[in-house]
């Protein structure tokens, strides 16, 4: 009996250790060493959120999308190794709070005043606006037609943050979800009447659906643009070397190209510009 | 570290208002779970296999698959389908009490096997029936012993509550994950809301205590 204890609680010790020692072994899947650190050199680790196609997604075991050939371009310039680990949203947020494993996060962040008590922004890089999306036939024509309307969208997004502030936080017509996936799907479904959402993800969802006759509302009067940036730690001394090499590759072209390669069309970079002053 | 307590305070009034539509989708689930859970348990205990399968069945897929799918299917499968729209509501109860029968139905047969064959036949031979002997014999007393294991699947309950979020049900998960989205901060909301279901499990467990030292 009390061998047959011991041999339990050997296996499970064994146990134990080897899924804790594959556990740290394997500390590096989902990250894609980029950059090239050189000997001594502290490689700097961003995090991300890649299931927001097409600013970052998963293709197979890759994290790619418009920011990640973004930070490329800017790691570059700013001659700093560095890695993407997709870390998902809440761990981003609080391992970048912290600052000691992340030191960054770059994943289609807003700037809003609420954030900036937290955490430090670079200058911004992309310009986006939010679009509403309905099903084609909808008596929905622009923002002010959601009053009284159920509308989904994706929680703690910018688009979250509009939709309460013209309807009430406490609304209860207002659905968050964890993903724009699943708001879509509640629209399709018919739980929702409209998604509100960056224009990005709306572009790209019309687009791979084709047969599900949704179409996109621009409404920039209601809707007013909004920057993303990299997230930063508060006093984060990365501010100082990413900053100027965010605006290098905003001027020398570098960033028209990426965007075109990811959207098809020139982005407006005076808008970006003015926005960093 | 930094704990800003003005954030908890701006979102307690939602906060509450999850917490109560917390309570509410429990307290439905773990009372049509345990009623679901009983016809499944008695179902299992069948001695024909062709009446035992299906509910072999049932436990087999509600145990084995996660209940973050399930919920998915029910909201954007089931319900769609009986009632024409989703209803985040109506499929965060559906889901967790199908899910719950699963795992009281166990329970259920685990007491009810537990008591001696002797119970039974002593009862019969002052002649009672079968449904009599259950009735009035054997399920009192093996209650008392699947007490602590309803206390146990309750408490689960109540805490895996918080994955019906992930559909919108407007509980205290989804507050907590606003209040995250809002301020880009992971203490101040998840914290506030583990004390709360802290508070909510503890309490049960409480109950159920007194209730087996009542029995």
């Amino acid at each position: 009996m009390n061998m047959k204890k011991w041999g339990l609680f050997l296996i499970s010790a064994i146990l134990t250790v080897s899924i804790v020692g594959c556990g740290s072994n394997s500390n590096g899947s989902g990250e894609g060493a980029q950059g090239g650190a050189s000997e001594g050199e502290q490689v700097i680790k961003f995090a991300t959120d890649a299931n927001y196609a097409p600013m970052e997604y998963m293709d197979k075991d890759k994290i790619v999308g418009f920011d990640i050939d973004f930070l490329a371009a800017v790691m570059e310039e700013a001659g700093l190794p560095y890695e993407v680990a997709n870390t998902g949203w809440d761990t981003m947020l609080a391992s970048v709070r912290q600052g000691t494993e992340y030191q960054a996060g770059i994943s289609s962040v807003s700037i809003t005043e609420d954030r900036k008590a937290s955490y430090d922004y670079t200058i911004p890089y992309f310009e986006s606006t939010n679009m509403i999306m309905v099903k084609e036939g909808s008596d929905i024509q622009s923002a002010l037609d959601l009053e009284g309307k159920k509308v989904a969208v994706q929680g703690g997004t910018t688009a979250d943050i509009i939709v309460s502030e013209l309807f009430g936080q406490n609304n209860p017509n207002i659905s968050r979800f964890d993903s724009n996936t699943v708001a879509l799907m509640e629209l399709d479904k018919g739980g929702a009447d409209a998604v509100v959402a960056d224009n990005a993800i709306v572009g790209e969802y019309i687009k791979n659906n084709p047969t599900k006759h949704f179409i996109g509302i621009t409404d920039v009067e209601n809707f007013g643009s909004e920057f993303y940036a990299i997230l930063l730690p508060k006093g984060s001394e990365l501010k100082a070397k990413l900053d100027p090499a965010i605006k290098t590759v905003i001027e020398n072209g570098k960033y028209a190209e990426i965007y075109e390669k990811w959207f098809g069309e020139t982005p407006d970079i005076t808008v970006l510009q003015e926005a960093a002053e | 570290m930094d704990f800003r307590f003005d954030i908890i305070i701006d979102y307690m009034p939602l906060i509450l208002r999850g917490t109560m539509l917390t309570i509410g989708i429990s307290i439905l689930s773990i009372i049509l779970g345990s009623i679901l859970g009983l016809g499944i348990g008695f179902g299992k205990m069948s001695s024909r296999w062709y009446i035992r399968w299906p509910f072999q069945s049932y436990i087999n897929f509600f145990r084995g698959t996660p209940l973050f799918v399930q919920i998915f299917i029910v909201h954007f499968g089931v319900i769609p389908a009986i009632i024409g729209r989703t209803d985040p509501f109506i499929a965060a109860i559906t889901a967790l009490s199908l899910n719950s029968a699963a795992y009281t139905a166990e329970i259920y047969r685990a007491g009810i096997q537990s008591i001696d064959k002797g119970q039974r036949e002593a009862a019969q031979s002052l002649g009672m029936t079968n449904v009599q002997a259950m009735r009035y014999v054997i399920l009192p007393q093996a209650i008392k012993r699947m007490i602590p294991a309803f206390g146990n699947e309750f408490i689960v309950l109540i805490k895996d509550s918080s994955l019906v979020a992930v559909i919108a049900a407007q509980e205290l998960m989804y507050w907590s994950q606003a209040m995250s989205g809002q301020y880009y901060r992971i203490w101040e909301p998840y914290l506030t809301a583990a004390l709360v279901y802290f508070i909510l499990t503890y309490s049960l467990s409480k109950l159920l205590n007194y209730i087996e030292r009542r029995m």
